[in-house]
C-alpha cells in the first residue's frame, strides 16, 4: 500500500517536472506538427498523382499506412522526448537532486515511465487518429479510402500509437544506459535509419530474413492493414518490437541499480 | 544523528575515501574539513545513497538513506547548487521535490520566501547566478523541515552578506537541535562557523575536535624582540629551539616555551624588548595536518604561510 501511495508520488513529481520544461513540450509539439503536417503533405501529393500512378501500385495501395505516413518522421521526435527524459537529468546533474528526493531507483525510473508513455500514448492515439481520419478526408472521391469499421484498419491505427510509444520507451532505456543525449540520439537514428541501409548491401536471401527484424521494418508491419512481403504479421511485429524494448529496458534497470548516480 | 562506520570508497585506481569512521551528532553545526580532492564530496554522495560504497556504511539515524521513506523529511542536503534543470522553474523544481515527498505544497513559497529567492521563483534555474542557486538549493534541503542537514562547500559563490546569512543560519539549524554537517576547503570558514570540527586528507580521518582544541594542541611559536639577535638565535638553537624566522623586525621561535626564551637571555644578559607568544591559527592547523595529504599540493615553498 505505501509503496503504491510513494510511486503515486513520485509519478506526480515527475509529471510536474515533464510539463515544467520547454523540451518537452517543444518536442511532443514537433510531433504532432510532423505527424499530422506531412501526413496532410504526403495525402495531398498521392491525391494529386493518383492519375499517372499504375494499376499495380494501385492494387497495392494502402490508404491507411499512407495517412500515417508522418509517423515515421515523428518517430524521431518521439525518441527524443524519451533520450531527454533521463539523459538531461545527467546533463544538469539533476539526477543526483531526483535520487536524494526518490532514493529507490526502480520507483524513479518508474514514475518516469509512466509519465513518458501514459503521456506519449494518450497523444500519439490521437494524433494517428486525426492523421488517419485526415488522410481519407484528402482522399475521398479521388483515391480508395478506408474505414475504422474495418477491424484492420482500427488494428494498424491503434498499432501507430504504441509504435510510437515503445520507441519513447526505447529512447528511455537507451538514455538509461548511455546518459549522454549526443550518444543517445545517435544510436537511436542508426538503429532506425542506418540499420536499414546497410542491410541493404547483404546478400538477397540474407535480407530477406534480417529486414523483418529491422525495427522500422516492425513498425511498418504493425501499421499495415495486410502484411506487406517478407514481413511480420502486425501483432508478431508489436510482440517482437515490445521484446527489444523489454531487453534494452531491462539493462537499463540494472545499470542504473548498480552504477553510481 | 549521521554515522560514517570504518566507510571505504574506491572509484577504479583511486582510494577516494579509506577507512572513514566517526559520528556527527546533533545540536552543533559540525564542519569537515579537507583540501579539494580529499573525499568530502564522495562521503557525502555515500551518505545520500548516491554512489555505493566499497567497503562499510552510512546511516542516517541508524538508517541507510535508501530506506528512508520519505528522505527529504529526514535529511536535507545541499550538494551541488547547479544540479538542477536549468529549463525548470525554481518554484516548479521545489513543487517536483514536495510532491515528491508529501510534502505541504505551501512550504514551497515558505522556504522561497526564506532564503529570499521568491521574486525570481517563476524564472528559469538556468539564468541564476551561482548565489541565488545556492539559495535555491539551501530552499530544497529545508523543504522537508529536517533534522539532518548536509551542505558540501555551501558558501561557494555566495556574497559577504551571504556568507553571514549563512553561518548565523547553521547555528541556528544546530540550536534547534539539528545535525549540521558542513564541508569546506576553507578553514578560515570552518574556524568561524563550526563548532566541531572534522579533518580529513587523501580520503583518510586525520582529526576531530572542537575548534580550540586543534589550536591550542598544535604548537605555537613565540615572537622576539630583543638587543642582540644574532646572539640570541645562536643560544636558541644550542637549547634545541628552533629559529622559524629571522626578521629585521625580530625572531620567531618555535619548539620553546616563553618561559625558556626569557631564562635564556636573561641568563646570556641580553635585553628582551619584546616577547609574545603567538597562537596557531587553525590555518597553520590545517595546513600541518594536511601537508603530505594534500593530492594536489602546488609547489612553491612552504613558507608562504607564515606571514601574520
Amino acid at each position: 500500500m505505501s509503496t503504491n501511495e510513494n510511486l503515486w508520488s513520485s509519478t506526480r513529481a515527475e509529471w510536474i517536472k515533464f510539463r515544467s520544461v520547454r523540451s518537452s513540450i517543444m518536442g511532443v509539439l514537433v510531433f504532432v506538427v510532423l505527424t499530422l503536417g506531412l501526413g496532410a503533405l504526403i495525402t495531398v501529393a498521392v491525391r494529386s498523382h493518383w492519375h499517372e500512378t499504375t494499376p499495380v501500385n494501385r492494387l497495392t495501395f494502402d490508404p491507411v499506412s499512407t495517412s500515417l505516413a508522418g509517423t515515421i518522421f515523428a518517430q524521431f521526435a518521439v525518441g527524443v522526448i524519451g533520450v531527454l527524459l533521463i539523459s538531461s537529468e545527467y546533463s544538469s546533474g539533476s539526477i543526483r537532486t531526483s535520487l536524494a528526493a526518490v532514493p529507490n531507483r526502480v520507483r524513479l525510473a518508474a514514475s518516469k515511465l509512466i509519465v513518458l508513455s501514459v503521456s506519449i500514448l494518450f497523444i500519439s492515439e490521437i494524433v494517428c487518429l486525426i492523421a488517419f481520419v485526415m488522410g481519407q478526408a484528402i482522399f475521398s472521391g479521388v483515391v480508395p479510402t478506408d474505414s475504422l469499421a474495418n477491424g484492420a484498419v482500427l488494428r494498424s491505427v491503434v498499432l501507430a500509437g504504441i509504435y510510437l510509444t515503445l520507441l519513447a520507451v526505447f529512447g528511455f532505456a537507451l538514455g538509461l544506459i548511455l546518459r549522454q543525449s549526443a550518444a543517445c540520439i545517435s544510436v537511436f537514428t542508426s538503429l532506425l535509419l542506418v540499420l536499414p541501409i546497410i542491410v541493404l548491401f547483404l546478400p538477397q536471401s540474407w535480407q530477406n530474413a534480417f529486414t523483418k527484424y529491422e525495427p522500422s521494418a516492425l513498425g511498418r508491419a504493425m501499421m499495415s492493414t495486410t502484411p506487406p512481403a517478407q514481413m511480420f504479421g502486425a501483432w508478431t511485429a508489436f510482440l517482437i518490437l515490445a521484446l527489444y524494448v523489454a531487453v534494452t529496458l531491462g539493462s537499463g534497470l540494472f545499470l542504473l541499480q548498480r552504477r553510481d548516480a | 544523528m549521521l554515522r560514517i562506520d570504518h566507510l571505504s570508497k574506491r572509484y577504479k585506481d583511486t582510494l577516494a575515501v579509506d577507512d572513514l569512521d566517526f559520528e556527527v551528532k546533533p545540536g552543533v553545526v559540525t564542519g569537515f574539513l579537507g583540501p579539494n580532492g580529499s573525499g568530502k564530496s564522495t562521503t557525502m554522495r555515500v551518505i545520500l545513497g548516491l554512489d555505493h560504497p566499497t567497503k562499510g556504511r552510512a546511516t542516517i539515524n541508524g538508517k541507510n538513506y535508501a530506506d528512508i521513506k520519505s528522505p527529504l523529511r529526514e535529511v536535507g542536503a545541499l550538494l551541488d547548487a547547479k544540479a538542477v534543470h536549468p529549463g525548470r522553474s525554481a518554484r516548479n523544481h521545489l513543487r517536483a521535490l514536495a510532491v515528491s515527498n508529501k510534502i505541504a505544497p505551501s512550504r514551497v513559497d515558505e522556504v522561497l520566501e526564506f532564503v529570499g529567492i521568491a521574486s525570481v521563483a517563476h524564472k528559469k534555474v538556468g539564468g541564476f547566478s551561482l548565489g541565488m542557486s545556492q539559495r535555491l538549493g539551501i530552499a530544497a534541503a529545508l523543504l522537508g523541515d529536517p533534522g539532518v542537514l548536509l551542505f558540501d562547500e555551501p558558501v561557494n559563490g555566495l556574497d559577504p552578506e551571504g556568507i553571514r546569512w549563512i553561518r548565523e543560519f547553521f547555528r541556528s539549524l544546530a540550536q534547534e537541535g539539528r545535525t549540521v554537517f558542513v564541508s569546506s576547503h576553507l578553514m578560515s570558514e570552518m574556524a568561524v562557523s563550526a563548532d566541531q570540527i572534522i579533518v580529513i586528507g587523501r580520503g583518510r580521518f586525520i582529526t576531530q575536535g572542537s575548534v580550540d582544541e586543534l589550536t591550542t594542541t598544535a604548537q605555537g611559536t613565540v615572537f622576539v624582540r630583543c638587543s642582540d639577535p644574532v646572539g640570541l638565535a645562536a643560544l636558541i638553537s644550542r637549547h634545541q629551539g628552533v629559529v622559524v624566522q629571522n626578521a629585521e623586525s625580530g625572531l620567531t621561535i618555535g619548539s620553546l616555551t616563553s618561559d625558556e626564551i626569557g631564562t635564556l637571555a636573561h641568563s646570556a644578559g641580553i635585553t628582551i624588548l619584546e616577547l609574545t607568544p603567538q597562537r596557531a591559527s587553525l590555518e597553520d592547523v590545517f595546513m600541518n595536518l594536511t601537508a603530505e595529504s594534500v593530492q594536489y599540493g602546488s609547489s612553491t615553498p612552504e613558507s608562504t604561510h607564515h606571514e601574520h
